[in-house]
């Protein structure tokens, strides 16, 4: 769906890069258009980080190359980045200045800000904007990296973790905050360990598992390719079935069976429509069944 | 137990790089001074006339002290080695102690320390047991170095304590600061206050002749009062005990009672937005980095006066011409006149300013290693704009220091009647900074090259180079190998001329380290902690 837009925002050609022996992101291709919110997932040390420092040049590629609205990314970094705003998984400030001076710093660094919008985010992440960087908690500055990021209203919001740290009812104002940019025009790129979050928020999404991307697509096209979970209720003992390909069974009591269903759904209603069943239900995956899915493969690989 | 000797031997083993070079410095020093000594005053003679003529030289006391005997090495090398070394001491004591005390601490570790078995009291003995440990190596180096000098092991230990004696005290300054201040600069700072007010009190005690009785009031003094060598009096060693109890003991109690991460006076966390010096990395460079600035220009400015005011107390009279080549070879070169006094002080500026741009590029790599620059460099700010302006403001403030230095060692020496001329001990200023700016290009390289070693090489290239100016030729090293170090190429301005060739080559190199540095460091990955 989203493969015919025409401007490249981010786009990765065999990105790899390696730190001594460790290949921590091997080949990956990545092609996010205009207005996209894109969801980066990944288990610890996937390569999440390792990409988003190659996006944004402070890491030079081992080979393959990445850029930012067709600038490279590490030869014209300046230039990509006055579109670009970034928020960092672990937020890292200056512990003196205020959150106040920090968004003035930020702003003028980055070449202004909307100020009205920025007041209307401190507000919405009740943020004491006069409070010193040293003596905020990780969530509070973590929301002064987000309203700076926000507020700039760059072109491509680079989010790597942003809610660690926020409780439940800041993860509302996040969400709100996202749309607000979706519905702008922005373009999103989202890391994420929230799995609800990047269902919630996202067009597409892209799974990473030991510096490869797995799986990508749009959440329909990832739960089409997985399985879906079929439950049936038989009257008196399950019976015993034929083996069908693509579908892995499970019993879950003395008359009922669980199906993990890989493709059509047609072959296994075909023969359950010869027994005695009382009642069935089927659901579609969730994003976390399919990221555990691939989760589970790749970490016999690397730890 | 076990969780106070883990955190105590992570204590020593955070500083051992430090550590470690200190005591070779320290070694170093002590073997040089005996051997150095006995090699250019062979005979009574030549020891009488030296102590005739510099016995009682003022400008010399600023940075050795009150000399006691000066016609036996142990006298000699007592006043030398005891002299420097107790101020090597004073700051390895600060630094190491708000290193374990406050470091930590304000980059959250305590917490996890605190949060295990250990009690606040517990874990803060651990932390200054391993300070300690590092006070116990200096001793040790330092008595092995006057043993390899061939003095006797009793008077020495006592001498290697005598030095020792002030880390212990400002170490315990050092513990005392971390439980006020509210941060870990802070408390540095105060430390180096109180740093400076002692060393400020022992040189007017042995300068300015009516007051000695000052010495008593400063821990560098009691270090000279316990007088190695010269008739001991170990009773004043009840003085630094004493003091460091005290200290320690205030400090105890106090880091029992206050809570982790803050001090007693804690700095307000609300504040009105100053939005001053913030329109780029360099303005905030200057905004953040302003009290260090301050504090660089004051000391330098202080000790400008006081090298002015005493400049005059040189007198040629009756040094003989063998002796002054003699002078020459102990690295003073012609301390004999008030311009060579001023022309061999404005070296040490030069060594000193050198250290600041060390300093410089240390806290930029503090930067980086807070990861920082990640935040700043996700945004439109380039690399080259980023260390150029950090550079550019290093040279700037400098250039500052060096022409501060000239004009209030001008003044200092102009209130005495010295004859001096403004021009001359400008150019003596200005001529700092060809050493400055080479040391400011090498230690870019390091950072460029070696993120993580930047201030160990940086610190490292700028001292070895120096101790070794002072004390190669006293080892008979072969001429090249001293000429290996810039400081030997620097001219002992205002009583030589400004050495052009050598202060353009040195320019020239300290400007292509620069570029070097730069380009290498736009080219390369972003290294954390």
């Amino acid at each position: 769906m989203s493969t015919s837009r025409s401007k490249n925002v981010i786009r990765a050609e065999g990105l790899t890069k390696r730190y001594g022996n460790t290949l921590a992101l091997d080949g990956l291709n990545l092609e996010i258009g205009t207005g996209e919110v894109y969801g980066f997932l990944g288990p610890n040390g996937a390569g999440k980080t390792t990409t988003i420092r190659l996006l944004l040049g402070l890491h030079r590629p081992t080979s393959g190359r990445a850029s930012l609205f067709d600038l490279d990314a590490w030869r014209a970094p300046v230039a990509a980045h006055r579109r670009v705003a970034y928020v960092a998984g672990e937020p890292f400030l200056w512990p003196a200045l205020t959150g106040a001076e920090t968004f003035e710093y930020l702003a003028r660094l980055h070449g202004g800000a909307d100020v009205a919008y920025r007041g209307t985010l401190v507000e919405r992440f009740k943020l004491d904007a006069d409070k010193r960087v040293r003596a905020l908690s990780k969530g509070n500055r973590q929301k002064v990296q987000l309203i700076a990021a926000l507020a700039s209203r760059a072109d491509l919001l680079i989010l790597d973790e942003p809610t660690s740290g926020l409780d439940p009812l800041m993860e509302v104002a996040f969400r709100e905050s996202v749309h607000e940019a979706k519905e702008r025009g922005q373009t999103v790129f989202l890391s994420s360990h929230i799995l609800s979050e990047v269902e919630a928020l996202c067009d597409r999404v892209g799974i990473l598992s030991a510096g490869r991307l797995v799986d990508e697509g749009t959440l329909a096209e990832l739960r089409h390719l997985s399985a879906s979970t079929v439950e049936v209720t038989f009257e008196g003992a399950a019976p015993q079935l034929p083996e069908l390909d693509g579908v892995r069974l499970a019993p879950v009591g003395e008359n009922a069976l669980r199906f993990e269903v890989g493709g059509s759904l047609r072959p296994l209603l075909a023969i359950l429509a010869k027994q005695p069943v009382v009642a069935m239900t089927s659901r579609e995956p969730s994003l976390e069944e399919i990221f555990l899915h691939h989760y589970d493969h790749s970490s016999d690989g690397r730890s | 137990m076990d969780a106070a000797r883990a955190l105590a031997r992570r204590s020593f083993a955070d500083g051992r790089v430090r550590n470690l070079s200190f005591a070779v410095l320290f070694a170093l020093i002590a073997l040089v001074q005996a051997v150095g000594y006995e090699h250019t005053y062979p005979t009574v003679a030549e020891r009488l006339q030296f102590a005739r003529s510099f016995g009682e030289n003022k400008a010399i006391r600023l940075f050795y002290g009150v000399p006691h005997d000066l016609v036996h090495v142990g006298g000699y090398v007592a006043w030398r080695v005891g002299g420097t070394l107790s101020i090597f001491a004073a700051v390895w004591g600060l630094f190491a102690a708000v290193r374990a005390l406050r470091s930590e601490e304000d980059a959250g570790r305590q917490e996890l320390v605190l949060a295990g078995i250990l009690s606040r009291r517990g874990a803060f003995r651990a932390a200054l047991a391993g300070v300690a440990a590092g006070a116990a190596l200096l001793w040790l180096a330092t008595w092995l170095g006057l043993l390899a000098g061939s003095l006797a092991p009793g008077p020495s230990a006592y001498l290697a304590l005598a030095v020792v004696s002030v880390c212990v005290v400002f170490a315990a300054v050092g513990a005392l600061v971390c439980q006020l201040a509210p941060t870990r600069r802070l408390a540095l700072g105060w430390g180096m206050v109180v740093f400076a007010v002692a060393l400020t009190l022992r040189i007017v005690a042995d300068t300015a002749g009516s007051m000695e009785w000052l010495r008593w009031a400063s821990p560098l003094g009691w270090a000279e009062e316990m007088r190695p060598f010269t008739g001991a009096q170990s009773a004043v060693l009840l003085l630094p005990a004493a003091a460091t109890a005290l200290l320690l003991l205030v400090s105890s109690r106090i880091a029992e009672r206050r809570d982790v991460g803050t001090g007693v006076f804690s700095s307000s966390d609300t504040a009105a937005p100053r939005l001053r010096l913030l329109s780029s990395p360099t303005a905030l460079a200057l905004r953040s980095e302003r009290g260090t600035l301050t504090g660089w220009l004051v000391g330098v400015g202080v000790f400008a006066v006081i090298v002015g005011l005493l400049a005059d107390t040189f007198n040629s009279a009756n040094v003989s011409q063998s002796l002054r080549e003699q002078l020459h070879r102990l690295g003073g070169a012609s301390l004999v006149t008030p311009s060579g006094a001023l022309g061999f002080y404005f070296l040490i500026f030069a060594f000193v300013i050198s250290l600041f741009a060390c300093a410089q590029l240390s806290a930029a790599r503090h930067e980086e290693s807070e990861s920082r620059l990640e935040t700043l460099f996700s945004l439109p700010v380039s690399r080259r704009a980023w260390l150029g302006g950090r550079l550019a403001l290093a040279a700037a403030t400098a250039l500052v220091l060096s022409l501060v230095a000239g004009v209030l060692a001008w003044a200092g020496a102009v209130s005495q009647g010295t004859d001096a001329a403004l021009p001359d001990l400008l150019e003596a200023g200005l001529n700092c900074m060809p050493p400055t700016l080479l040391f400011l290009g090498a230690s870019t390289l390091a950072f460029a090259l070696a993120p993580r070693a930047t201030a160990g090489i940086a610190y490292g290239l700028v001292s070895v180079a120096f101790c070794w100016y002072l004390f190669g030729a006293l080892l008979g090293a072969p001429a090249w190998t001293l000429d290996l170090s810039p400081f030997q190429h620097v001219g002992l301005v205002p009583a030589q001329s400004m050495k052009l060739p050598e202060a353009l080559a040195m320019l020239t190199i300290g400007a292509a380290s620069t570029a070097a540095g730069l380009l290498i460091f736009e080219r390369r990955d972003m290294i954390g902690a």
